[in-house]
């Protein structure tokens, strides 16, 4: 070390150090207040955020100027100061000490909150905290919910109102904290996480009604947004209204404008639109299997008639071929029955002439001598050997005395003739009256 | 039941396409029973599940469930 400049009194070299740093450029800076103190002429302070902090003092003169409302600075007040740094050199008893000297302070406004928000909400969206929670599955039916709100507030109630609405009445766990300032952030912080280690709970609201972005100042706390975006349970957020976008807004896995819309949120579904739903379902369910059933089994019946009807069809064209066929072979039958019966009569015809013409010739003979018989015994044969034939009136052969007196007229027939003759009862020989 | 479903919206899920497919008309009679067969079970858990947040809200404080853990744990 023997090397290096000096050695200086320490005393000079404070001096000299102060006035380098009262040389370097004022600035103003912007973060939160904490560790206020206060002795006879000063305040003591220290500014910082989530990166660093640096230590402040200011004249009690210089306070009273900026004019600052009743405690404003107080710890968790997000400040503006204007100052740079300084360094009090200490003396033979006084202690030395660095400190960035505020001549100026103001309650940082919108506009430094906003670009203070916006530096940071780049860093995490940088980092992806934006999207781990939105990765999540949530249910659309949690049967436990937990809630982190401000135990008297509207947003309670109007979380408790919207859940109803929807027909849901499961279990809300509740983990009150303040929601107001700066320092809410870290108990809100621990109520999420107390809620998300609660094995029931299934999803949580953040919920806290409008402000301006001093208010919400809380839910913008980087240390609260990073526990959020790790936790692995959904995290609903309803912190202010539509036009306040506080940074737990873009890590949560919904933003919603209210709490009434944080309720549909952490159920999404419509209970009582749900039961509709479901006993349309069920309705729909039975219709099917009913149906499904019902058409078929019509069907089977109608299949069923099917063979049957066939079958008939079948059975009455059978029918009719039958009779076509019975009625043909019948034809068929009658004409062969004509020309058997046509056949057997030549063959007949042909063999009784056959059989005939053996015997034919004896039998002329017969006749022939019959014929001689007969002649031999015919009336006209008798008469033309001499006889003659008394007949009566009636050509009747009169062949006795009494028939020829009871005719008393007869006709003699001789063979050449007949002639009438009288009957002459006195010439009679017939024995009269004997 | 054959299989719990997974979670209310899975139940749903399946459910909205049991009924679309019997209405598309084109499940078997086998299938279409089956299918039916199903859907009444899934019913049946959906509307358990509905009747589970249906009887009346309860509210509890994460500070007294804590106090009433801790005992135990210890």
């Amino acid at each position: 070390m023997e090397e290096l400049p000096g050695p200086f009194p320490v005393g000079r070299y404070a001096r000299k150090l102060q006035e380098e740093l009262r040389r370097r450029a004022r600035v103003r800076l912007v973060g939160e207040v904490t560790g206020v103190s206060r002795s006879k002429v000063q305040a003591y302070f220290e500014l910082r955020d989530a990166e660093g902090a640096v230590p402040c003092a200011i004249w009690l003169d210089d306070l009273e100027k900026a004019g600052l409302p009743e405690g404003g600075l107080r710890d968790g007040a997000e400040v503006v100061i204007g100052g740079g740094p300084d360094y009090y050199p200490g003396g033979g008893q006084a202690s030395p000490s660095f400190a960035f000297r505020a001549t100026h302070v103001r309650l940082a406004g919108e506009g430094d909150l906003l670009a203070r928000l916006g530096a940071l909400r780049k860093q995490l969206r940088a980092e992806g905290l934006f999207e781990l929670q939105k990765q999540l599955a949530r249910p659309r039916l949690p049967k436990t919910i937990g809630v982190v709100t401000a135990e008297s507030g509207a947003a309670r109630r109007d979380l408790l109102a919207g859940l109803r609405r929807r027909g849901w009445a499961g279990t809300v766990v509740w983990a009150f904290a303040p929601v107001q300032d700066r320092r809410a952030a870290a108990a809100i912080a621990a109520a999420i996480q107390g809620l998300a280690a609660t094995p029931a709970v299934e999803a949580i609201v953040v919920a806290r009604g409008g402000g301006s972005l001093a208010d919400l100042w809380a839910f913008c706390d980087e240390t609260l947004c990073r526990t959020v975006a790790m936790l692995r349970v959904p995290v609903i957020s309803a912190v202010g209204h539509e036009r306040d976008s506080t940074l737990i807004d873009d890590v949560a896995a919904i933003a919603c404008s209210t709490p009434t819309h944080a309720a549909e949120a952490v159920v999404p579904l419509d209970c009582l639109a749900a039961r509709e739903a479901l006993t349309r379902s069920a309705a729909g369910l039975r219709r099917a299997g009913e149906g499904a059933v019902g058409t078929r089994s019509r069907h089977l019946v109608a299949l069923a008639r099917g063979p049957a009807r066939a079958l008939r069809r079948e059975r009455v064209a059978l029918n009719q071929k039958t009779r076509e066929i019975r009625a043909a072979s019948e034809r068929g039958l009658a004409e062969r029955r004509a020309f058997q019966r046509r056949l057997a009569l030549v063959v007949l015809s042909r063999a009784a002439r056959r059989a005939a013409g053996a015997d034919a010739d004896s039998k002329r003979e017969a006749l022939r001598r019959a014929e001689v018989a007969f002649r031999a015994h015919e009336p006209e044969r008798t008469l033309e050997r001499g006889y003659a034939l008394a007949e009566d009136s009636g050509g009747e052969p009169v062949t006795s005395a009494a028939a020829a007196l009871a005719a008393k007229h007869v006709r003699l027939r001789f063979a050449d003739g007949g002639v009438g003759a009288e009957i002459d009862r006195n010439g009679s020989e017939h024995e009269r009256g004997t | 039941m054959s299989e719990a479903p997974e979670s209310y919206e899975a139940a749903v899920e399946r459910l909205e396409q049991i009924i679309d497919r019997l209405d598309s008309g084109q499940a078997g009679l086998r299938e279409t029973l089956e299918l039916c067969r199903e859907g009444r079970e899934l019913v049946t858990y959906c509307s358990a599940e509905l009747d589970a947040v249906g009887e009346g809200l309860k509210e509890l404080r994460l500070d007294e469930l804590a106090a009433k853990l801790e005992p135990e744990a210890g």
